[in-house]
């Protein structure tokens, strides 16, 4: 392990019967980056994170965090890790002060010094003034914060974040993402899993692209980029679907891939103001009627487009 | 210390909840009052039944052939007689209409009338002696016990006719003739001989009394007040729900998501189940001592030997503990816990005899069967302490409660660690 190394993962494998949900995965985070495991819905990324933080047995491989195998020294590695769950995992019926002070007494902090964590903490989520109030009662946004808050009492090295903003409103979102850079700030070494490109792309210092229990590209946002080339990316909604225009779209010169999904065709193209007219060309001679066009620079989802064949959204 | 406050957690987490303090306190002694006053207990702690007192009014009609043996005024001494003065009260009527019309405008429950050929048929060998009893339809109690307590009265006649038939008999068999007076007179001289020492035989009946439903356990555990079973019969079974209840908790953390993450920490799985397991039993030894406590002032129930008391509730509270433990482990989610739990503790608290405490002489075998439960030998438990037993007494249920105690947290832990392993 090298210095500066916060976590180190070789060849992670995890198997449920004939299923393999994680095929191998390699990749290092330093100490104080922001390291983001970006893939769709079933690619392993709570998987692998689950192994990390010692609620899965690993069916092979090892990861290392600040020097402890989580195979050999899981109590250890438990002790430096903070872990923010993919769902709220808080008690309902007890106010944040009384979950947060919980959480921190499960990593052996008491009194004065649990006391002025907590305060801190409530800082950080912004709840003091509501820190009596049964975290029941709370909004979806609050129990978040909260969610995140018990993960931080302990002042962990690393905390694992496991998709904290699905299903949250776009403030609250905007409020944890905040707070995740703000910690990043302070020090801390964030692990943070997303299927949301943009929020890979705001957070990361490093992203690993992760499909199918493998991590299929790894680095910084340019280095990813760089992948497609200078690819840029254009969505097309038709009216009605046209087997025989895809075809032909699939076979214009310019197009470097293409995945029609639900209506809409996205397209990797070489240069979008020389392909454009070729593909609306193409649409009036089938009597094909576009109703919508978007073109993107090149980015994470033009990556994983160009890694994978389909879109990330899926 | 962290499996302290897992404890700490978990207490406050019932001590929030409505529903656990409903189930835990106001339930027990709710259903355990309504079963003591459903079975007649009225008053704190007693065991004696006091009827209520049947207005019984008499024409006594009766118009014996010869002075001396008066069939008809030996009933009515018998009903007056002051060994019954608390359940009836007898007065008199001049003919047959006013002691009916005494019924019919309910001055009276019961009318008897006794018929001017009474002592006649009594004491003939062929005739049959009868009696009319009227009563109010609307009541059942007293007008039973009259018509108990005349049947009784006419017993002893047909006693003395027996007597004489048997007299004459063997005098016949003898060679002497026996003429019908005299065989009259011995009727006489047996009725007048069995009614006496009636009179004696009641002046030694004590009062009605209700005895506990102590089947064959020990001679002292006969002396068990009926509201101490019933009311130990409820805190059995709703220690063993909130034991349950408390359990429970491991599944509802898992589904909050919160077991999963208190595994992301340094606890081991053994310290956050032990840490579960202390509340449970934290959460029982309260709620057992505060039911003894109010029940003893409520009901008045002088619960025994504390020693003995205590030992009966430790191995009451292993028992339920390690059973509430062992039922969640069966269980995949919080969905099938109701019912589940429902039945199961319905089901034992009915094998356990929990709710057939207050039912008299009920079977021998009714209690071996309760044995198979560990609320049986909990009420084994609590009728020898409510006897008054010594802690050595009831050391048999208290060592089997402890026994069945940790064989079913043995078999919860081993199945809850496999599932989380």
């Amino acid at each position: 392990m090298q210095n500066g190394t916060a976590i180190q993962v070789q060849d992670l494998k995890k198997n449920f019967g004939n299923f393999a949900a994680v095929r191998g995965v390699n990749f290092e985070v330093q100490a104080g980056q922001i390291f983001s495991l970006l893939g769709p819905n079933g690619a392993g990324k709570s998987t692998t994170i689950s192994m990390l933080a010692g609620l899965l047995q690993p069916s092979g491989g090892d990861a290392r965090i600040h020097g402890h195998s989580i195979c050999q020294e899981l109590q250890a590695v438990k002790a430096s890790l903070g872990v923010v769950p993919q769902d709220v995992a808080l008690y309902p019926d007890l106010s944040a002060r009384e979950n947060l002070e919980f959480w921190g007494k499960m990593y052996g902090l008491r009194g004065g010094t649990l006391a002025r964590r907590v305060d801190e903490v409530l800082e950080i989520i912004g709840l003091t003034d509501r820190q009596k109030g049964k975290v029941g009662t709370f909004s979806g946004g609050m129990k978040r914060r909260v969610n995140i808050g018990a993960a931080l009492v302990h002042r962990p090295k690393v905390i694992i974040m496991d998709e904290p903003t699905v299903g949250i409103d776009p403030q609250s979102r905007r409020n944890i993402l905040d707070s995740v850079k703000e910690l990043n700030r302070k020090g801390m070494t964030v692990l943070y899993t997303t299927h949301y490109m943009e929020e890979a792309q705001e957070l990361s210092d490093q992203i690993a692209i992760m499909d199918q229990g493998k991590v299929i590209a790894c680095g910084t946002h340019a280095e990813l980029v760089r992948i497609v080339g200078e690819l840029d990316r254009i969505d097309l909604t038709l009216a009605s679907e046209s087997h025989v225009l895809i075809e032909t779209w699939y076979k214009t010169p310019g197009v470097h891939s293409l995945t029609p999904q639900d209506g809409q065709v996205t397209l990797l193209v070489e240069d979008s103001n020389l392909v454009l007219p070729r593909l609306f060309d193409a649409a009036s001679q089938s009597q094909a009627r576009i109703t919508s066009v978007n073109i993107f620079e090149p980015n994470l989802e033009a990556v994983f487009l160009h890694l994978t064949g389909k879109a990330l959204r899926n | 210390m962290e499996i302290i406050d897992i404890t700490i957690k978990d207490l406050k987490r019932v001590f929030k909840d409505i529903f656990s303090l409903v189930m835990m306190f106001a339930a027990p002694l709710l259903i355990a009052g309504l079963l003591y006053f459903a079975f007649g207990g009225l008053t704190k702690g007693d065991v004696t039944y006091k009827m209520p007192e049947t207005k019984v009014v008499i024409a006594n009609l009766d118009q014996p052939a010869a002075p001396g043996f008066a069939a008809g005024e030996m009933m009515v001494e018998f009903l007056q007689d002051s060994s019954l003065q608390d359940i009836l009260a007898v007065s008199l009527a001049s003919d047959e209409s006013s002691a009916r019309a005494a019924v019919d405008s309910r001055k009276a429950g019961v009318a008897i009338i006794i018929p001017p050929d009474f002592t006649e048929a009594a004491i003939s060998p062929d005739r049959t002696a009868a009696v009319s009893i009227y009563q109010d339809p609307t009541l059942t109690i007293g007008p039973s016990v009259v018509s108990e307590l005349v049947n009784h009265f006419m017993d002893a006649f047909s006693g003395s006719k027996i007597a004489a038939q048997t007299a004459t008999g063997m005098l016949s068999s003898r060679g002497v003739q026996v003429s019908e007076d005299v065989a009259g007179q011995i009727a006489q001289s047996y009725a007048a001989w069995q009614q006496s020492s009636r009179h004696e035989e009641k002046k030694a009946i004590p009062d009605m009394v209700i005895v506990s439903p102590a089947g064959e356990v020990q001679a002292s555990v006969q002396k068990a007040v009926p509201i101490g079973l019933i009311v130990a019969g409820m805190i059995t079974l709703f220690v063993f729900f909130i034991a349950g209840y408390g359990a429970e908790s491991i599944i509802r953390e898992d589904e909050e998501g919160t077991l999963g993450r208190l595994f992301t920490t340094p606890i081991s799985q053994a310290f956050i189940l032990s840490g579960k397991f202390l509340a449970v039993v934290v959460t029982l030894c309260i709620q057992i001592a505060l039911l003894l406590l109010v029940s003893a002032l409520i009901f008045g129930i002088s619960w025994g030997n504390p020693v003995t008391v205590i030992l009966v509730s430790s191995g009451l509270i292993v028992a339920a503990a390690g059973f509430g433990i062992m039922l969640m482990s069966f269980i995949k989610n919080s969905r099938q816990t109701g019912p589940v739990m429902g039945g199961v503790m319905t089901l034992l608290g009915m094998l356990g005899g929990l709710f057939s405490v207050a039912i008299p002489n009920l079977p021998s075998s009714v209690d071996k069967i309760t044995l198979v439960t560990p609320h049986g030998w909990a009420m084994q438990g609590w009728k020898l302490a409510l006897a008054g037993s010594s802690p050595i007494q009831a050391i048999l249920p208290v060592f089997v409660l402890f026994l069945m105690g940790f064989a079913f947290l043995a078999i919860g832990v081993i199945l809850f660690r496999r599932r989380f392993a």
